[in-house]
């Protein structure tokens, strides 16, 4: 955590989840011990635990529900994860949260679209790739085409919600 | 809101694929046209929708494949550390299995060398009765300084010097047959078994009945096995076995019934 605290919850919204995947890194294995001893889940239940809870806490970030980064982030995240945990929230799923309901509708479609589309649209909107970019990545002849083609995995997956 | 009648448009505007002039014409229905503007409202939120979808779904991949990444490294280095403790035992196992097997190979050693009654032994000193000769008394020291010096050396284990010394004495003062008899039992002593015969022999063969002939006849017996000449030895003592006045009768027994001989 050298970057500020402010640059971190932005850069989360941008899309930089670097600073998410390096805490769940730094801190699976003590967090499996602390859910062990404390609500005796096992190692791969921790486990599941704990990325259900740094998913919740990018949707916070993500959703401007959470506009300061906590202090002690860690404790935070023992805390959401304690919530979940007394909620008995299934594994997989967040936790209830204004606008979730449409948005999981739509997370849901999203993952029924093929690998393909998932990605062309996970490039354009997620990563903010151009089309010239985006077609390099997806072996696209050229940005014409893989315009033609976000325009097409838009609509379809437009089409599902209805 | 159905937004499929405007789809083409608002996602041409959005992602800014419309000229200028389209652009500048767009914005001005945007803010003419309600139901445009509606439906570019929720253009915007589904757009805004899918990104965070995006982003939500890269980031439980992300983690999910971490996850894996990390188990398969904790299965690899347990594999590793079992491995190791395998290796470990198995070295201490064979350790273990060196040492029974050095200690058996001990004892098998120990076994097969070791001095027993079951296993007769074949060298002639095992069965041997020696003869110390006269006891050198005093006045044996006065009266016959000479033998009294080659008993003494002969007594003390100095059989070449009591050989010496027993040249020196007289015939005459002690008795030929008594000399030859001592001189043999030196040879013998000094491991000389076919010289040592000579004298024995001559002894034996003398004085039938006597009694220094019997004792001629052991020590005979014993020089011919010293020489390796184990018929006439095993014959001899047969013979002093069966003489009930042979003061070496018991220990020519022992040879005889070991076996060794045979």
């Amino acid at each position: 955590m050298s970057a500020p605290l402010a640059e971190t919850l932005t850069q989360l919204r941008i899309g930089n989840q670097k600073f998410l995947v390096d805490f769940y890194q730094r801190s699976r294995h003590l967090f499996a011990r602390w859910a062990q001893r404390q609500h005796r889940l096992n190692a791969a239940q921790a486990h599941t635990l704990l990325q259900d809870t740094l998913l919740d806490f990018y949707d916070q970030v993500a959703d401007g529900r959470l506009t300061i980064l906590p202090v002690d982030l860690r404790d935070y995240i023992y805390g959401m994860a304690q919530q979940r945990l007394a909620a008995q929230v299934p594994a997989n799923v967040p936790l209830p949260a204004a606008e979730a309901s449409r948005r999981q509708r739509l997370l849901a479609q999203f993952n029924q679209l093929g690998n393909d589309c998932q990605q062309v649209l996970t490039y354009f909107y997620f990563r903010g790739y151009n089309f010239e970019k985006m077609g390099g990545k997806m072996g696209f002849p050229n940005a014409t085409v893989a315009r033609r083609q976000k325009t097409t995995c838009l609509r379809k997956l437009y089409e599902l919600l209805r | 809101m159905d937004l499929r009648p405007y789809f083409d448009e608002l996602e041409r505007f959005a992602d800014g694929q419309m000229a200028p002039a389209e652009q500048d014409a767009f914005e001005l229905r945007l803010e003419q046209d309600e139901a445009l503007a509606d439906a570019h409202a929720a253009f915007e939120q589904f757009t805004a929708d899918l990104r965070w979808a995006a982003g939500h779904d890269t980031l439980r991949l992300r983690l999910q494949a971490l996850d894996d990444r990390m188990n398969e490294r904790g299965s690899a280095l347990a594999r590793a550390e079992q491995l190791s403790q395998r290796r470990q035992r198995l070295s201490t196992l064979l350790g273990a299995l060196g040492v029974v097997l050095l200690l058996a190979a001990g004892a098998v050693a120990w076994y097969l060398l070791r001095p027993s009654a079951a296993r007769p032994a074949h060298n002639w000193e095992a069965y041997y009765q020696p003869d110390p000769g006269p006891a050198v008394t005093t006045g044996l020291l006065h009266s016959r300084p000479l033998l009294s010096e080659a008993l003494d050396q002969y007594q003390s284990g100095h059989y070449p010097a009591a050989l010496h010394s027993l040249g020196r004495v007289s015939p005459t003062n002690v008795g030929a047959d008594t000399l030859t008899y001592l001189r043999g039992l030196m040879l013998l002593r000094q491991g000389q078994g076919n010289a040592a015969q000579l004298y024995l022999r001559r002894v034996a063969d003398d004085g039938d009945a006597g009694e220094l002939a019997r004792r001629a006849r052991y020590h005979l017996g014993m020089a011919y096995w010293q020489a390796k000449e184990l018929a006439p030895a095993l014959a001899t003592l047969r013979d002093v076995a069966t003489d009930s006045l042979n003061p070496y009768r018991a220990s020519a027994r022992r040879a005889v019934a070991a076996g060794v001989l045979d």
